[in-house]
């Protein structure tokens, strides 16, 4: 079998650390617990270090070294103090840190200082709990392999915990996602049981102790790798926090080399693609709705979700099954609540979100994070616990004008430990959400005006032809037509309102009223008559309104007719009510009269919707 | 936080969208089609500018929440 090669420029930096031993400060470390996570395609070491001050002077910061080849995919950092014993952590907070460059330490090392919240005096003696995620460390071996084969995986690392500080006491654990292991560096002290390798105790170590182990172990978890991860969170103040996510996804484990057969696949997954994976699940906010999941071709019917009041967890299932080296991209979207995420505080709204990927097992390469403010926003300024770069542009979406403030923030390698909030501070006037709708408004106006326009304006090409000219003129006696008609049922309206006073003299007997009423009604009628004259003229003088003309003069007549016979109930009424007449000797008078009214209009209501009709 | 954070909702009620859009609608399209018949059925010289321009104004009104009402309540957060 093949051989691992030690990376040789880690021996090299480890003697040349040796050189450099005697320029450390007076910390002591006086007893360090190492346990290194490889359950996942992440290596996650948590180191947690007891600090003395053996020195005279206080000490504000300590120092944190990596070796160049995990230096460079070091994705995350943290320390915090730990008080208290054991499990009992009463963390407050984690601590500044930030990378140095220490004069007289080894160049080929990265460095990180931890600045204390208070000196470590002399004597003084702390808990530090420094979290360290890198990606891309786990090395499949051998780089290809078939289906059937399972993955292995080579993990480098020191049993030494490097530091340049003297290490009184210290202990390596490894753990293994399984009980298999193909080999292990044996160093004294080394016992390997169930799924973990215990390295240690190891007693007083010089500063700057390497000693290189390799272990290279079975590592079946999926090697999920987002390439690239754009987030799109839009905020529509109408009620919704849209987020649209595109992947890129890989398989960045041992590579598949064979042929693929679907067969064995089907029929015992966990033996025949025992390093692919099926799906992935996506821890969404609570109360997320119009969840989609599509690539370029369109919908994939392959996901799942389920929720509570807790998350909403969305189950997707890519086309295949992801082997090594297989890709794919797909893209889900959802949306939120507005009252979940946007909060007003202080005059200013802040959207408060979460920054990485839902998916708990994605490492991504690299995450763009885009927020879509609304359009009009203002003063706009991010707080994200973690340096990112940061960039503005804008963008153009539904119903815009000048464009929506798009703050872009990129970040490389980004693992589930950045889950953390981010804050987007935004000053934005309610009143700017009525643009929208003023819009539309204004747009449909627009069309209405441009009817009206087409409606007046006169397109005809040719003025003198005989057709425009008929039609000109058929125009006039139609507009003289809708007048007369007018002019009909407003004296109609005055004959109601005759009959109506009738009805109240017969109410309240108030004579006075009724003839003030009459009085109106006659000048009323007088005018209208007058008005009526011109277009009774022109209609005549028309040669187009001949066909009409029976019809008009017929409704005129039976007005005028029907006018009289109203005035002469009326003034009936109105003697009699003077003469204090019985009420049935009225209705015995105007009996006659009454009839002929009714009859009258009748016909004077059909002949209006004849006229009408043409 | 402090005490005076609070959270922003939309000015209406998200269930309200489809009702809202379904009335403004009807209503604005009602007043579309008496725009229309009375363009259609005065005569040129009848017609009266200042009524037009008003039934026109108060369609498109609602024609316009109504729409934006459509967009809203099909998912589609303008």
């Amino acid at each position: 079998m093949k051989r691992i090669r030690f990376d040789l420029s880690l021996l090299f930096v480890f003697g040349f650390c040796m050189s450099f031993s005697t320029v450390c400060s007076d910390l002591v470390i006086s007893k360090l617990d190492r346990r290194i996570d490889l359950t996942s395609q992440l290596v996650r070491t948590t180191v947690s270090l007891k600090v003395e001050n053996n020195g005279v002077d206080s000490v504000s910061e300590i120092l944190l070294p990596f070796p160049e080849h995990q230096a460079r995919n070091l994705a995350f950092l943290s320390a915090m103090i730990s008080e208290g014993k054991d499990k009992t952590k009463s963390s407050s907070g984690s601590l500044p840190i930030e990378a140095t460059n220490p004069k007289g330490k080894p160049p080929s090392l990265t460095w990180y200082s931890v600045s204390l919240p208070k000196e470590l005096s002399k004597g003084g003696s702390l808990t530090l709990e420094v979290k360290a995620v890198f990606t891309h460390v786990l090395r499949p071996f051998p780089e290809k392999i078939s289906q059937a084969d399972v993955q292995l995986v080579a993990f480098q690392d020191s049993a030494h915990y490097l530091s340049p500080y003297t290490v009184k006491v210290q202990s390596l654990t490894i753990k293994l996602p399984e009980p298999r292991v193909e080999s292990y560096t044996k160093l004294e002290n080394t016992k390997f049981s169930g799924t973990e390798i215990k390295y240690g105790p190891y007693e007083n170590l010089p500063p700057f102790s390497y000693t290189p182990i390799v272990v290279h172990y079975v590592g079946n978890k999926p090697f999920a790798v987002a390439q690239e991860l754009v987030r799109e969170i839009e905020i529509s103040h109408w009620g919704n926090v849209q987020i649209t996510e595109n992947y890129n996804l890989v398989h960045a484990g041992a590579e598949i080399t064979g042929e693929f057969s679907r067969l064995d696949y089907q029929a015992r997954p966990h033996v025949r693609g025992a390093s692919a994976f099926r799906n992935l699940v996506a821890k969404l906010p609570p109360r997320a709705h119009s969840i989609y999941y599509r690539d370029e071709i369109g919908n994939i019917s392959t996901s799942n979700v389920w929720s509570d009041s807790a998350k909403t967890l969305l189950e997707i299932e890519p086309r295949y099954p992801m082997f090594g080296g297989w890709r794919t991209s797909f893209t889900i979207g959802y949306g939120l609540p507005l009252k979940d995420f946007v909060f007003q505080s202080e005059g200013k709204r802040f959207l408060n979100i979460s920054f990485g990927c839902p998916m708990s097992d994605v490492v991504i390469e690299n995450l763009i994070v885009k927020i879509v403010l609304p359009e009009g926003s203002k003063e706009i300024s991010v707080s994200v616990p973690f340096p990112v770069k940061q960039s503005q542009e804008t963008k153009f979406s539904h119903l815009d004008m000048v464009g929506r403030p798009v703050i872009v923030l990129e970040k490389k390698n980004v693992v589930p430990e950045h889950n953390q909030y981010i804050q987007v501070y935004y000053r934005f006037c309610n009143l700017s959400l009525l643009w929208e709708p003023l819009m539309l408004i204004f747009g449909f106006f627009l069309f209405f005006v441009a009817c009206i326009v087409y409606m007046h304006a006169d397109f005809t090409i040719s003025k003198s032809s005989p057709s425009y000219v008929a039609k000109l003129q058929w125009d006039e006696v139609q507009t003289a037509i809708q007048q007369f008609q007018n002019i009909m049922n407003r004296c109609l309206v005055v004959h109601d309102k005759l009959e109506a006073s009738l009805r109240e003299l017969s109410r309240n007997g108030n004579v006075q009223a009724c003839k003030a009423a009459r009085k109106a009604a006659d000048s009323l009628l007088k005018e209208l008559s007058k008005e009526l004259k011109p277009i009774l003229s022109f209609l005549q003088s028309s040669p187009q309104a001949v066909q009409i003309m029976p019809k008009v003069e017929e409704l005129v007549s039976k007005e005028r007719e029907l006018q009289e016979k109203l005035m002469l109930k009326h003034s009936t009424v109105v003697d009699s009510y003077e003469k204090k007449s019985g009420g049935r000797d009225i209705e015995n008078r105007v009996a006659a009269v009454q009839q002929k009214i009714t009859l009258l209009r009748q016909e004077v209501d059909e002949i209006l919707e004849v006229i009408d009709e043409i | 936080m402090a005490q005076s954070v609070k959270p922003i909702s939309s000015p209406v009620p998200d269930s309200w969208y489809p009702t809202l859009a379904v009335f403004m609608l009807a209503i604005g399209l009602i007043v579309t089609a008496s725009f229309f018949i009375y363009e259609a059925t005065s005569s040129r010289k009848n017609r009266s500018l200042a009524k037009e321009l008003t039934t026109g104004a108060v369609a498109s009104v609602f024609l316009g929440f109504g729409s934006l009402f459509l967009l809203l309540s099909s998912g589609v957060y303008v």
